[in-house]
């Protein structure tokens, strides 16, 4: 097995987008990390939809979430190209912030020593093209 | 004993099981068929009785069945609309159909066919989906990628072992090692277990359950005719579908609260069934438990109050679920091992301990729980016994 995580290739993927998702991709190309709060109640709602499930309200502001740190992940191996290829593995990882309760964002943690690995470690957030916007990953703190 | 008017299974039918795809060139129409009619000569009825249908979220077409299955009419033809979740939820759609008198024979109908398209991949579609996208950028393809995650959670949290999922996959095979309509017939040790390969850890290959084609139906009828027909009537003592908003798109949503996130999602159906029904964990004899992955069955036996929550993995350890022990579940080899029809061979395994014919029978087994599978909901789950 391959020491760290793939980084995957995700400039083919065209990110789909509706009214109540775009404000995160707008921020996402900018490399900020915004998650959606409800104007009228200070809930924080994941995925970003229409209505506060706490108070219905339609209002929503976009904030940082705060420190992001692993609250569970997985990993799956990922054949490599042919036989001769290496075995690689991928960790799909679901974090949560400090500063965001109730918002929990999965997607992959990146060039990862699986030893290393582990809930409740630190992690930041980084940034790979897409081919309409960039998209976030996550990197173990003091591995970036 | 109970004045409630219940409806009863009076009929069971199914297909062999086959490995994924190997049942073409059969169609799925067909296999639905085969299972029909097999269901209506069991009862000793004819599909001139029939004139009601109960299915859960899976696409079939009730004019297509009717047209080639030769109904002339269906007074009543509704869906669960939850998917594994919703299968134990066709049982309350018969009972309501025959308790309102909308109908007097329903079919509860479940299917399916791997070709081309498998229910382990079915997530991939999320990456179309704005919200469902993260999952495409995590790469969770499939429900059991999904819930590892939960798992591993649940072991962080409990302690839970490695050991408890192996336990639950060995259990499995034991009864399934019986069986004759079972796939997957050879004993299991731990080592082996073990050295199964992992495919999401903490999930290896073994806690993945088998993809399978098949067919089952069941005739429902209500209790005062089901006395004049050729079985022994199995009643529909209780049935519950509920859906809560912590639980929600389960492994599709992944943002579940504690304790939901680290649960099979069943909590709720749980309490109303048992409320519902009047009947608790303690009068179950046998658990026909959905098992599409061996955690989950550890879960489930925590949400329906077998054990408390995080103990599920001591509890299986200690031999709970096997033949004899306290409460033995899927003696027919479950999903793990006998085949994978999205949970309707539960409903055919409980049938049989009810009546008393089972391969790996109960003794004196009265009542038995189905519950329905960890996936979006509504959540359903339903109690049988063979006494009124």
């Amino acid at each position: 097995m391959s020491a760290r995580s793939i980084c995957p290739d995700f400039s083919a993927l065209e990110v789909p987008m509706d009214h109540w998702s775009e404000p995160f991709w707008r921020a996402a190309e900018e490399h900020r990390l915004l998650v959606p709060r409800c104007g009228a109640c200070g809930t924080f709602r994941w995925p970003s939809g229409p209505f506060c499930s706490q108070c219905q309200s339609q209002n929503v502001e976009w904030l940082p979430p705060g420190q992001g740190r692993i609250y569970s992940f997985t990993v799956l191996p990922v054949r490599g190209d042919g036989e001769a290829a290496p075995p690689q593995f991928r960790i799909p990882a679901l974090v949560v912030f400090d500063e965001a309760p109730g918002v929990r964002l999965v997607s992959s943690l990146v060039d990862a020593p699986a030893a290393a690995v582990a809930i409740d470690a630190l992690v930041e957030v980084d940034w790979l093209a897409a081919a309409n916007t960039t998209v976030p990953v996550f990197r173990l703190r003091g591995e970036s | 004993m109970s004045a409630k008017s219940e409806a009863a299974i009076v009929g069971v039918g199914a297909t062999p099981y086959y490995y994924r795809g190997t049942s073409a060139p059969q169609t799925v129409p067909e296999l639905i068929g085969k299972a029909v009619f097999a269901a209506l000569a069991d009862a000793g009825l004819t599909i001139k009785d029939v004139d009601g249908f109960a299915f859960f979220a899976y696409g079939f077409d009730p004019g297509s069945l009717i047209e080639q299955l030769g109904i002339e009419q269906l007074t009543f033809s509704h869906i669960v609309s939850g998917y594994g979740g919703g299968m134990a939820g066709v049982l309350d759609l018969a009972s309501m159909g025959i308790e309102t008198g909308r109908a007097k024979t329903i079919l509860c109908i479940g299917a399916m066919q791997q070709t081309g398209r498998r229910v382990g991949q079915s997530l991939n579609m999320l990456g179309a989906n704005p919200d469902g996208v993260f999952h495409a950028l995590a790469g969770l393809s499939g429900p059991g990628q999904a819930l590892a995650l939960s798992v591993r959670r649940h072991m962080h949290l409990y302690g839970t072992r490695r050991e408890a999922f192996g336990e639950v996959v060995m259990a499995s095979r034991a009864a399934a090692a019986t069986r004759e309509t079972a796939l997957r017939r050879k004993p299991l040790t731990l080592d082996e277990y073990m050295a199964s390969p992992m495919l999401a850890d903490p999930l290896c290959r073994l806690d993945f359950c088998l993809e399978t084609d098949g067919a089952l139906a069941f005739v429902v009828t209500s209790s005062e005719r089901a006395a004049d027909l050729r079985q022994r009537p199995v009643y529909i003592a209780g049935a519950a579908q509920v859906a809560t908003r912590n639980w929600g798109r389960a492994f599709f949503w992944l943002n579940q609260p504690e304790p939901e996130f680290v649960s099979a999602g069943a909590t709720a159906v749980a309490q109303r069934l048992y409320e519902t029904s009047g009947i608790g964990p303690k009068d179950i004899d046998v658990a026909l438990i959905y098992d599409h992955f061996s955690p989950l069955v550890i879960m489930q036996l925590e949400d329906y109050g077998f054990c408390k929550r995080g103990e599920g993995g001591p509890f299986v350890e200690s031999g709970a679920i096997r033949q004899g022990g306290s409460i033995p579940v899927n003696p027919h080899g479950g999903h793990l091992s006998e085949g994978y029809v999205v949970g309707m061979t539960h409903i055919r395994e409980a049938v049989e301990q009810l009546r008393g014919t089972a391969v790996n029978q109960v003794k004196n087994a009265k009542t038995a729980l189905v519950t329905g599978g960890p996936a979006p909901v509504p959540m359903t789950a339903a109690i049988l016994r063979n006494e009124r």
